[in-house]
């Protein structure tokens, strides 16, 4: 476990945000802590991967405060905002968002290169992870080659390259069948029980039930329940 | 069809900088080929439309007064003017700033207009009543607006006073002066003209024929147009090549950039095509809506830009014109400009049609995963081994990103390609032709011309012999170098016909003369000649033999020593040390108005006071500035920088379209690429590497291959003019200034880049991300 377990790693205080008309996000507070899986659930366009990238900083809110590991993502500019997500912050997508020109490996390895690790280095740890991922031997194919499972597999070790403080998921499920989406829950619940703190977007019932010891409901860009669950492992 | 119409119209609002690019290359290629196109049209045959558009004189005749001829119309005119009557007179001498040749040819004509010779009246007008006269001239220069001489009161030796009212000009110089027919009386003509216009464009043997039909009793003098075409042709007719080459690369230049922006801008809307397909539009309409879409911002560019290339090319075309040695109404090109949009708008289709009707056999499913679904990485070896380099990887990732799309990475080259190559080879011409006309005028070293006035036809002459005058000249303060020149036709032995010798004396090795050597030496004595390539060509001389010159009985021998590229003003002739004359005959009267003396001042001497103080030491003296303003050079360097800086516009537009499709084609890369870090700055770098790299390549070819074109124009041009050059007008560039222009690629792509790249650096992740 790690060792700031229980540290407050996100915090988002009264967190609004309007696109036009739209009010995608309606008075939003929310903490977790290190070491938290949380899911995120409700229907489609309620807001939950407005709430994401707002953590993320991938967006900016209308009105209200987004500290995530003690940084004010208000304070920071989009530099500031960049360096923020490659320190403390790893993302999962449900379309994967691979680059089609490289091969898993250098996808996986292109995260450190980024901070300016070099191409050795990064090539080493990404290894590390593809192995640990057990999909070690792809390492060259092409992510048109890779089956959605692997290509979400090779998302993941690509989050966790820089070894970040949060790992958001935006229904990383989603696109997978059945089969493949088992493999990546289990995938991130083992993360999560060695003390990834965890954000995850879902409307899958059973993929929140098994991965996230909270789940926080949303509906119209309010949260509206809130409930610990034990895991069902 | 309002479905098509709608979606082409959403399509366009949706791609509102993409419309906007083709709107702007479609304006400035269009505006680039009318200029291309006029000046094609121009310089095919140049003296031929102003001897036209002049209805001018194919023969001219000269009668004696009150002979036959003229009253009976040969066969075979198609017009005749005239009879004029004519008189030839020495030139007043007071005509302040107007120049005249010494003897000047009157002719009485009521009317510029008429069937034949159409005097163009540039200022001023007509001489209608005695006391008036119209003289002969070129009008000056687009853009140049020297003060008008119309009022200038002239007396002729017999104390006729003359106003000028107005300057014409005619392409096939009838006369040098016109009167009107009252004041004709009183001036004791001694000859009429009558002016013979043929059908079409008469070749020798149809002139000669007419001329020998002619009616012979009192039949003085016949001249031909062909002579006045072939001074045309031989003299600046030899700058109508580098006008085709220019108009060629405009014309390429346009027609593959806007190919590329359009195909392009098709290629890049496949997955939209998808969509479009599933919401059920027929693959014809598919079709419809992609023309439209790239037909309303062609069509708006293309109307815009062929007026706007009409406005570039008159001054340039009025200019060219001028330094051809004759001036024309340059028209209005209304055929050229709608010939300009609607070529233009053809290409526009044809670059749009072949993709979409890709797009129409596309299925929908297909189309639609365009975007989205994982393609098979192309130019994978290159990627992999760039990941490994020892870059930051954003200039990897970005030197990677053109290998994904070859096609459209070649096109982008090739655009870059031919704009260094026209930005090198307009470039190197510009420098060739201002070297070429500061060699052949000799007017940078040697500006200043001065000659006795002659006493046959002029008064107030000097006594000093041209010894003294050269003493008094270079006793003048600014006085840097004096070259006496005096020319004597010299028969050499072998030779049938006389042969024009220059003999030199004085500082005759630094008023330009060196410079203009293509082979050989320069003298360094006596006894020997240097020839100018045309006679040397045409009498089948070479460098090392030795000729007899013989003059009044008296013979001497000359050695050939060097090849120049031309001699000085009028026909070739050889040029000699002043010595090789006294060595021929020591005996040679020389008139002082016979020599001619050439002289460079010292810098900061200014010319117009320098004259002055020449007519001031001796009002005997004639002084005059050679150098004036050589309009051809400089409408020659204004119309390549004008081309040149076009042609770059255009050349980095088409960069920038390739940098725009790229970085919408890439926006959900770019967005996951910023989500997992990387900064504002990677991504301006990464964007604006993936350009630069394909500039410097196009720079390193296409700076090679400028330097070709230039290397095979140049020559081309000289030997159409008949002359050997100076190497020094092929040896035009610097190591320096061609790594410079290497560079322009790259420049011309990383400031194409510049501006989507900062747009991509901005784009909202989250919203990128959302639209997939
Ligand atoms: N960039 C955007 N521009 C305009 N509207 C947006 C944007 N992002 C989200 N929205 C709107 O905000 C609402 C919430 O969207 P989102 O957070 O994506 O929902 P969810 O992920 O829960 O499906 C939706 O109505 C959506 O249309
Ligand atoms: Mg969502």
């Amino acid at each position: 476990m790690s060792v700031d377990e229980g540290r407050v790693v996100v915090r988002l205080d009264g967190v609004r945000k309007e696109y036009g008309d739209t009010m995608a996000l309606d008075g939003v507070s929310l903490q977790i802590r290190a070491g938290e899986a949380v899911a995120v659930m409700g229907p489609s366009g309620c807001g939950k991967s407005t709430l994401l990238n707002m953590i993320a900083g991938l967006d900016r809110p209308s009105a209200g405060d987004v500290v995530v590991h003690d940084e004010d993502l208000s304070r920071l500019t989009e530099t500031g905002l960049a360096l923020f997500r490659r320190k403390r912050i790893g993302m999962i997508f449900q379309f994967f968002n691979l680059l089609d020109d490289l091969p898993a490996l250098e996808n996986v390895a292109l995260a450190a290169q980024l901070t300016g690790v070099s191409a050795g280095q990064a090539r080493r740890r990404a290894l590390e992870l593809l192995d640990e991922l057990g999909i070690a031997d792809r390492r060259n194919a092409y992510p048109a080659v890779l089956s959605g499972g692997e290509r979400q597999r090779v998302a993941v070790a690509r989050a966790l390259m820089n070894r970040p403080a949060l790992l958001l998921a935006d229904e990383p499920t989603g696109a997978l069948d059945s089969h493949a989406g088992e493999q990546v829950m289990d995938l991130l619940l083992d993360l999560n029980q060695i003390g990834q703190t965890l954000l995850l977007v879902t409307h899958d019932e059973r993929l929140a039930e098994r991965c996230a010891n909270r789940v926080v409901s949303v509906a119209d860009g309010r949260i509206v329940g809130e409930r610990s669950l034990e895991r069902t492992l | 069809m309002s479905a098509v119409w709608r979606a082409a119209r959403a399509a366009v609002r949706r791609r509102k900088l993409q419309t906007v690019v083709i709107g702007i290359v479609v304006l400035f290629s269009a505006a680039t080929l009318v200029v291309a196109l006029r000046l094609l049209v121009a310089s095919t045959a140049p003296f031929e439309q102003v001897f036209n558009d002049q209805a001018g004189a194919h023969v001219v005749a000269v009668y004696e007064p009150g002979a036959a001829g003229p009253t009976t119309a040969p066969p075979g005119a198609v017009a005749v003017a005239g009879p004029f009557e004519q008189v030839v007179l020495p030139a007043p001498t007071d005509t302040g700033m107007i120049y005249l040749p010494d003897s000047l040819t009157v002719v009485g004509r009521a009317d510029p207009a008429g069937p034949v010779d159409r005097v163009e009246v540039w200022d001023g007008r007509w001489a209608t009543a005695p006391g008036e006269v119209v003289i002969a001239d070129l009008p000056p220069a687009a853009g140049y607006h020297p003060p008008s001489q119309v009022g200038t009161v002239m007396h002729l030796r017999d104390g006729t006073a003359l106003t000028v009212v107005g300057f014409g000009y005619s392409v096939s110089r009838t006369a040098d002066a016109w009167v009107a027919p009252a004041q004709m009386a009183q001036l004791h003509p001694t000859a009429v003209e009558v002016l013979y216009r043929l059908r079409g464009e008469p070749a020798a043997p149809t002139v000669d024929a007419f001329t020998a039909a002619l009616p012979s009793s009192g039949l003085l003098a016949t001249s031909s147009y062909l002579v006045i075409k072939e001074a045309v042709a031989a003299g600046p007719g030899a700058y109508v090549p580098f006008l085709i080459v220019f108009g060629i690369l405009g014309l390429l230049v346009a027609v593959l950039v806007v190919a590329n922006v359009v195909s392009g801008a098709v290629v890049s809307g496949y997955r939209h095509i998808g969509v479009l397909k599933a919401l059920g539009f027929t693959p014809v309409q598919v079709v419809a809506v992609y023309l439209t879409m790239v037909s309303v911002p062609a069509v708006v560019g293309a109307v815009l830009g062929s007026v706007a290339g009409e406005y570039a090319a008159r001054p340039l075309l009025s200019n060219a014109f001028q330094g051809l040695g004759f001036h024309g109404d340059v028209g209005n090109g209304l055929g050229v400009q709608v010939t300009a949009a609607a070529g233009i708008l053809v290409v526009v289709l044809l670059a749009a049609l072949l993709p979409a009707l890709r797009a129409r056999r596309l299925p929908a499913a297909e189309a639609i995963s365009a975007g989205s679904a994982p393609r098979s990485g192309r130019g994978l070896r290159a990627q992999r081994w760039l990941s490994g380099a020892r870059l930051p990887r954003s200039v990897s990732l970005g030197l990677g990103l053109p290998f994904a799309r070859p096609a459209r990475t070649a096109l982008t080259v090739a655009a870059v390609v031919l704009g260094v190559t026209t930005v090198t080879f307009s470039g190197g011409l510009a420098t060739t032709v201002a070297r070429y006309s500061s060699i052949a005028d000799r007017n940078e070293t040697a500006p200043i011309a001065v000659r006795a006035l002659n006493p046959e036809f002029q008064q107030g002459t000097t006594t000093r012999s041209d010894e003294d005058i050269e003493r008094l000249l270079r006793s003048l303060p600014g006085t840097r170098h004096v070259t006496a020149v005096l020319d004597k036709e010299v028969a050499v032995v072998g030779q049938a016909r006389a042969i024009r010798v220059v003999f030199l004396r004085g500082d005759r090795d630094e008023v330009g003369f060196k410079e203009a050597l293509v082979e050989g030496r320069w003298l360094r004595g006596a006894g020997e000649v240097v020839v100018p390539s045309a006679l040397l060509h045409e009498r089948g001389i070479h460098i090392g033999d030795r000729l007899t010159l013989e003059l009044d009985g008296h013979r001497t021998e000359v050695t050939v020593v060097g090849e120049t590229m031309s001699a000085s003003i009028g026909d070739p002739g050889l040029l000699t040390a002043w010595e090789t004359l006294q060595r021929l005959d020591p005996q040679e009267p020389i008139a002082n108005h016979d020599v001619m003396f050439q002289i460079a001042v010292t810098p900061g001497t200014g010319i117009p006071a320098y004259l002055a103080s020449v007519r001031a030491a001796d009002p005997g003296l004639n002084a005059w500035d050679n150098a004036g303003v050589n309009t051809f050079t400089v409408s020659m360097i204004s119309l390549s920088t004008t081309l040149s800086l076009m042609l770059g516009v255009v050349a980095a537009l088409s960069v920038l379209n390739t940098v725009l499709l790229n970085v919408r084609e890439r926006r959900r890369d770019l967005g996951m690429l910023k989500s997992i870090g990387m900064t504002p700055r990677q991504v301006v770098v990464m964007t604006v590497t993936s350009m630069a790299g394909l500039g410097l390549l196009g720079g390193l070819v296409g700076v090679p291959v400028g330097v070709l074109a230039h290397r095979f124009v140049v020559p081309l041009a000289t030997s159409a003019a008949k002359v050997d050059v100076p190497r020094a007008l092929l040896d035009v560039w610097q190591p320096g200034m061609l790594l410079l222009l290497a560079v322009t690629g790259a420049v011309i792509a990383v400031l194409g880049a510049l501006v989507p790249a900062r747009a991509a650096a901005r784009l909202t992740i989250a919203e990128v991300l959302r639209t997939e």
